[in-house]
């Protein structure tokens, strides 16, 4: 009774806060940063979790874990789609390999920071640092567009060309990290054989790569017919449900799996738009249910979350302004964009806060769940910092 | 064999897809599976699975004419814990979750598709087919049941006055019907018209008097066992309140989704998915806290609330095409999740154990419907095609026939399992049979819609 109880209070709220949340809201601007990130529903996952109503409990949360799942698989699926190469195509080359090495540099400079502070400073076993240093670098490098859609249609139109590059940017820079993170799970921190970490990975991948080619095979005989929408609705639920579930079954990320489905599907299917169109709508209670269950799993039980949630948001922050520097100095057909780049992509949300879910649930234990609180911390730290630091960019440089 | 041809790519596709389905879940079961994130893995993965499974079997089993429900009837049978074990009984219970959205869902179309005028055209002829099909069903059941298990002593453990409110029990749940049957099978054939109304009508005006009649055999178990000496007025008091407070506030819940509607408008089925699911959890908390803090069991029906706000929303306000159209949506999924899941659910052992007093209820049953739809024929005046073919329409069972003999197991425990295993073995045959006879009967009345190919192919 309580799990259901629970899911009618969350899906809710998502329900209701999404149409509070987009639709004709108008606030201040702190409330609105607040408000278009969807900041608020990760409050009342906290007031909801453990800490504060215990409302959903953890045992409760395992009853919802299902629901967890199948959320992970949509986003994912969702993310694939924009991986259009056709799509892509209309945008200069250089911006791809500029939204790559970005992500890259971010990722890597996240990494090298976080895996020596928790070499450093935490006492957290050597098996599982290397894979929490790898999931906090992943949401690292990915960007969210919040904070460019709060700038003003001025700002934009002065602008236009590196609002143009930073909206590629941030659509895209999270394929690389995402890919990375994906490595962890062939990577079994609670048996802790480090030593045969590379034998893992290769009948990992192995395990993978058939399942994905076995699921979409299925999927492309499912819609090899021209099928009437609330069939399409059927078949794309079902994929998802049975894709997600597959995933998290083997160990492996929901999120990435279903990242894979929804690439191929985006360029070989002629049903793309239809099923876009599915995916599409429920895509905000989608993302608002993600919120809550993240901030259900969120534990406050020491200063010094906080304090590494600044640590973390300043790795970011070096890491992002570092590579949007060099990615515009690198490339000389990036070096009419300013330099400070980097100060346009600190917004992070959606996959960043999928790649963190998908690692408390694949990877549950105090320490996760840690991880989680001090990161969600430094993703609200980062939309705050965002909006001052996108300003400054368009003052300065654009 | 030649008119299958034209099927034989479509087949070889369904095939393909569901041996690589199969072969997916042949290939979870054998994964160890050790961590909560895994189990929560498998349920996803076993709901995608009888999703996916269940569709493409019904249309496999669409092509030689089956209703697409014996279609996920079939899959969760199969899938089910009697046959492969792929689903196991505790998930099958714990996917009950779904159970309840979708037949709030259900109860949600059913209300919908009662249009008013049609209803006043035909009020005379529901009213009588409703009268004789409880008395005839009733009565057939009972005096059968009786007489035989006295006569051939079927349950010597068992003292003639409970097994005079066995029979009586059964009697009553043989009025039972299965209206998500109905409603998912007139929806399949896109089927309108003046027999396909009444079928609805009765259908659903059964399901909610059914809590009425069984109210009133309860009572007078109680009086034939002498656990009480008369009609328990507080309870047919509250019986009253309990389904005039559901209809009430459907009523009422339906001038707010009519509101909804008009005025807000987008997301319409995530609203109505929400809102099914709301009432029906609403209800059973309301009712639980009625009892425990003021000793009231004024037990509010989920589906009456539904199916009356359904009908309000149809015919009280101008939004009844954007409501179905809504509906429409999810139906889909809800549909073959719900019915591959009480494929899973039916009772394969209690079948196994009951066959041949399960296949003479089933008869008898069937003899009493067919008996009183002829009969209310005659005296409607319908067509003597609706004369032959009305009984076929009346078979399928489900839920509710459940629910109401585990209610009565609860309160008449002496009455062992006999009561539950016998009603679920009839209920195992009547709804592996019902759709598919209805359907037929659908076709012969020739209310389908011909131009949708799902009805190109029928018997």
């Amino acid at each position: 009774m309580k799990v259901t109880f629970a899911l009618l209070i969350i899906i809710f709220l998502a329900f209701s806060g999404y149409h509070l949340t987009f639709r004709h809201f108008r606030l201040p601007l702190f409330a609105r940063i607040f408000y278009l990130t969807g900041t608020e529903f990760l409050v009342l996952g906290l007031l909801l979790g453990p800490q504060f109503l215990n409302l959903v409990d953890p045992e409760t949360q395992k009853g919802l874990a299902p629901l967890t799942a199948l959320l992970l698989g949509w986003i994912g699926l969702l993310f694939g789609f924009q991986f259009e190469i056709k799509k892509l195509r209309r945008f200069p080359l250089e911006f791809f390999f500029g939204a790559v090495l970005e992500g890259l540099i971010t990722l890597a400079l996240v990494f090298a920071g976080v895996y020596l502070t928790l070499v450093i400073c935490c006492d957290i076993p050597d098996s599982f640092t290397m894979v929490v240093a790898v999931t906090l670098a992943a949401a690292g490098g990915c960007t969210a567009q919040t904070g460019l859609a709060l700038l003003s249609p001025d700002r934009i139109a002065k602008g236009h060309d590196t609002v143009k590059l930073l909206r590629f940017i941030s659509s895209v820079d999270g394929l690389i990290p995402l890919l990375i993170f994906g490595l962890c799970f062939f990577y079994n921190p609670s048996t802790g054989s480090g030593g045969s970490w590379l034998g893992e990975l290769w009948s990992g991948i192995l395990t993978s790569l058939g399942a994905s080619f076995g699921l979409l095979l299925l999927f492309t005989l499912f819609i090899s017919h021209r099928r009437f929408q609330r069939e399409l609705i059927l078949v794309v639920i079902g994929m998802t449900m049975l894709t997600s579930g597959l995933a998290s079954s083997l160990k492996f990320s929901p999120l990435l799996t279903n990242f894979f489905v929804g690439f191929w599907l985006v360029n070989l299917s002629r049903d793309k738009e239809r099923i876009y169109q599915i995916l599409m709508t429920v895509e905000k209670p989608t993302y608002l249910l993600l919120l809550v269950f993240l901030g259900v799993c969120v534990r406050f039980d020491s200063m010094g979350l906080v304090l590494l949630a600044l640590v973390y948001c300043l790795y970011r922050a070096l890491g992002k302004f570092l590579a949007g520097f060099l990615v515009t100095r690198v490339n000389p057909e990036l070096q009419k964009y300013p330099g400070q780049l980097g100060f346009g992509l600190l917004a992070q949300g959606g996959l960043s806060l999928a790649i963190l879910l998908d690692f408390q649930q694949a990877f549950p234990s105090r320490i996760s769940t840690s991880v989680i609180s001090f990161a969600i911390l430094a993703v609200i730290y980062n939309e705050f910092l965002s909006h001052y630091f996108l300003e400054r960019l368009f003052k300065e440089g654009a | 064999m030649g008119r299958y041809k034209q099927y034989i790519p479509d087949l070889k596709i369904y095939g393909i897809i569901l041996f690589i389905l199969v072969g997916f879940a042949f290939w979870i079961k054998i994964i160890h599976i050790g961590s909560d994130w895994q189990q929560a893995g498998l349920t996803t993965f076993s709901l995608g699975f009888l999703l996916l499974a269940a569709y493409m079997t019904a249309q496999i089993l669409r092509i030689a004419g089956l209703p697409l429900i014996s279609g996920y009837i079939f899959v969760g049978i199969l899938a089910g814990p009697y046959m492969t074990g792929f689903l196991t009984h505790d998930l099958v219970v714990r996917l009950r979750l779904l159970d309840d959205l979708a037949l709030s869902f259900i109860a949600l179309t059913a209300g919908g598709t009662l249009q008013l005028q049609f209803l006043r055209k035909r009020g005379k002829a529901i009213l009588i087919n409703i009268f004789l099909q409880t008395l005839f069903a009733f009565a057939l059941v009972f005096l059968s049941f009786f007489f035989m298990s006295n006569r051939l002593n079927l349950m010597p453990d068992l003292t003639e006055p409970q097994i005079m409110v066995l029979a009586c029990l059964l009697g009553v749940i043989a009025v039972a019907r299965s209206p998500s049957s109905a409603i998912a099978i007139i929806n399949e054939c896109r089927a309108a018209g003046v027999f396909t109304t009444t079928v609805l009508g009765v259908t659903v005006a059964i399901d909610v008097l059914i809590i009425v009649f069984f109210t009133l055999a309860m009572t007078m178990s109680e009086i034939i066992l002498g656990a009480c000496t008369g009609v328990d007025f507080r309870m047919v008091t509250v019986l009253t309140l309990a389904v005039a407070g559901s209809l009430a506030l459907g009523v009422l819940l339906g001038k707010g989704i009519s509101l909804y509607v008009e005025r807000v408008g987008h997301d319409l089925s995530l609203f109505l998915l929400l809102f099914a699911f709301s009432v029906f959890k609403a209800s059973i908390w309301f009712n639980h806290f009625m009892e425990t803090h003021f000793a009231v069991s004024l037990h509010l029906e989920p589906l009456l609330i539904c199916i009356s706000a359904g009908f309000t929303v149809q015919n009280f306000s101008n939004c009844g095409h954007i409501f179905m159209e809504g509906l429409g949506r999810f139906e889909l999924p809800i549909f073959v999740l719900f019915f591959s899941l009480a494929g899973a659910s039916l009772n394969l052992d209690a079948l196994c154990m009951m066959w041949p007093l399960a296949a003479f209820l089933f008869i008898i049953r069937t003899i009493g419907i067919f008996g009183s739809t002829w009969f209310a024929a005659i005296l409607n005046r319908d067509p003597p095609q609706h004369r032959r073919i009305a009984w076929m329409a009346y078979i399928t069972q489900a839920g509710v026939a459940i629910g109401l003999a585990q209610l009565a197991q609860r309160r008449f425990p002496e009455l062992g399992d006999y009561l539950t295993m016998l009603v679920l073995a009839v209920i195992t045959i009547n709804q592996v049979v019902g759709p598919i006879t209805f359907k037929i009967a659908l076709k012969t009345a020739g209310e389908v819609d011909k131009s949708n190919p799902i009805n190109s192919n029928l018997f």
